[in-house]
């Protein structure tokens, strides 16, 4: 069974379509990605799946309820950082801690407090006011906040933004031993080698998803450039289908020497989806 | 209810770590009495009764002050993206609403105190103690009509900036609505209805009756009555209208 269902879920703004029949489901102990430039409709998602705002049409459930007809079960059931780190900057880590804990009625409140201080590494600056925090240090105030009270499900809007390199790879150190511990992850991002850290990704671009597969098969879908030399003369060539046609150019033509292949990146896969798939902005 | 007490607890942490916030909010409205005294000894009319219009003031002194930082306390919540992590993390509108009415009332049960003494002081009040109570007791109300008011405005405004234009809207009526100054009973009917909707209005109709010699609060519970009413409506109002997002 899905975890996190969409089914041909649309939102509508006024004369904006932030999201255009999204169909999508994320499966149990998964790190499910959603990739996209600002504005793509990540953040839009995320809040039809905490009950934050509901869809214009279409379908939605997460562990089979429906967060619009039953927000209160399923918000007791995730856990949701938002975008911007949505604190209480003149009260102390602790303090934002305990606050949120008494909402989900957590047990043993105070030493799960106290577990996630030590795992964010602010335990020295626990009754410090948030205001004096860096961007980073905020932004692990506000995981820990989403993960209090220990939900099946974390819904995290770009977790990671302004977040130093080592504190990243942290994070997803982390994310990765909640997703074998069976939680379901589902994280938006717009840094394309964040990506690939997912075990599927949909990649959206103006409300709609233009691709949804595993970051290696979308990598796939990308062109190679192939730089040959052949009697010492160059060519350069562009392989769509490179894995398939790259074992042929080498064991056939005895007269290549050298070759040099230079694979798109993610950040090129995707921006070829994008104007291939994606079109003009809409209203 | 531990929601609605975890909701207040946190916000007096927040009113507790501000010092000057919490400095000037009990400061100012003194301040505004002392300019209020000065303002009234200079009248010197003798067809001005000064006993009647001592009390009403420090009332409305304590009204404004308590309804204008009450406006902006959901706005501040909603620009600062928490209210949204409040909803998501299980708080209900009961349960902010509330707890946010119960932490300012704690500010505004001080704010009272400090204004009722500040008005025996100037004023000389030679009051007894039980019509002394029982005019704190009418402030004190005020004070949390006030703030569910400020509170119900707040909901209405997206940006802090939209507040602005609400808050001359509940103060200023009051002022010329509230029988203190111009008598009601003169005005035009609708400007009458008009003035039974403020809360000042009735509030200042319960202080003259109390000011008079021999009132108890026992004999104007109708009227105490009408104030904690007015609580009530505005409080679900205020609970009814607090929006999660669009």
């Amino acid at each position: 069974m899905s975890v996190i269902q969409l089914t041909n879920a649309s939102k509508r703004y006024g004369r904006i379509q932030a999201l255009d029949s999204v169909t999508l489901s994320v499966k149990a102990g998964e790190i499910f990605g959603l990739l996209g430039a600002n504005g793509a409709g990540k953040s839009t998602l995320i809040r039809l799946l905490t009950g934050s705002t509901r869809p214009t049409s279409g379908s939605i459930t997460v562990l089979g309820r429906s967060p619009v007809r039953d927000s209160q079960a399923v918000r007791r059931e995730i856990g949701y950082m938002p975008q911007a780190p949505a604190l209480y900057e003149d009260l102390s880590p602790r303090d934002n801690l305990r606050f949120f804990g008494h909402a989900h009625q957590t047990e043993g409140l105070e030493e799960r407090i106290s577990e996630l201080l030590d795992f964010s590494n602010l335990r020295h600056r626990e009754r410090d006011a948030v205001h004096e925090f860096s961007g980073g240090m905020k932004q692990r105030v506000s995981l820990a906040c989403a993960l209090l009270h220990r939900p099946p499900v974390l819904l995290l809007d770009e977790p990671t933004a302004g977040v130093d390199p080592r504190l990243r790879a942290e994070f997803w150190k982390h994310f990765r031993e909640l997703a074998a511990a069976g939680v379901t992850l589902l994280i938006s991002t717009h840094q394309m080698d964040e990506a690939l850290y997912c075990d599927r990704l949909a990649v959206l671009s103006d409300g709609r998803v233009i691709a949804c597969d595993t970051p290696r098969n979308i990598l796939h879908q990308g062109r190679a450039k192939v730089r040959v030399w052949r009697n010492g003369n160059l060519t350069e060539e562009i392989l769509e289908d490179y894995p398939e046609r790259l074992p042929t150019l080498l064991g056939l033509d005895p007269s290549v020497t050298r070759i040099e292949l230079q694979e798109d990146t993610l950040d090129n896969v995707l921006l070829g989806l994008i104007q291939e798939r994606g079109g003009a902005p809409r209203e | 209810m531990s929601k609605v007490l975890a909701v207040a607890q946190r916000v007096l942490r927040q009113l507790a770590a501000d010092r000057r916030f919490l400095f000037l909010s009990l400061v100012l409205p003194m301040l505004i009495l002392a300019i209020a005294k000065a303002a009234i000894e200079t009248l010197n009319n003798p067809f001005i009764d000064i006993s009647q219009l001592v009390v009403p003031i420090g009332a409305f002194v304590v009204h404004f002050v308590t309804y204008v930082l009450c406006a902006i306390v959901l706005v501040r919540e909603r620009t600062m993206h928490t209210l949204a992590r409040m909803f998501v993390s299980g708080y209900r509108q009961v349960h902010i609403i509330g707890g946010y009415v119960l932490a300012y009332t704690a500010l505004g049960t001080l704010q009272s105190l400090a204004i009722m003494l500040e008005l025996r002081q100037l004023f000389n009040l030679s009051y007894r103690v039980p019509t002394l109570v029982s005019l704190y007791l009418v402030i004190w109300l005020l004070a949390i009509i006030s703030i569910s008011l400020g509170i119900l405005v707040s909901n209405f405004a997206r940006t802090e900036g939209q507040i602005f234009p609400f808050i001359p809207m509940v103060t200023i009526p009051g002022i010329f609505l509230s029988d203190v100054i111009i008598s009601l009973d003169r005005m035009p009917l609708w400007a009458q209805w008009l003035g039974r909707a403020t809360p000042l209005y009735h509030a200042n109709r319960l202080i003259q009756r109390l000011i008079r010699p021999d009132a108890t609060l026992a004999a104007n519970w109708l009227h105490i009555g009408t104030l904690v009413l007015y609580i009530v409506v505005v409080m679900t109002l205020a609970t009814r209208t607090l929006r999660e997002s669009d």
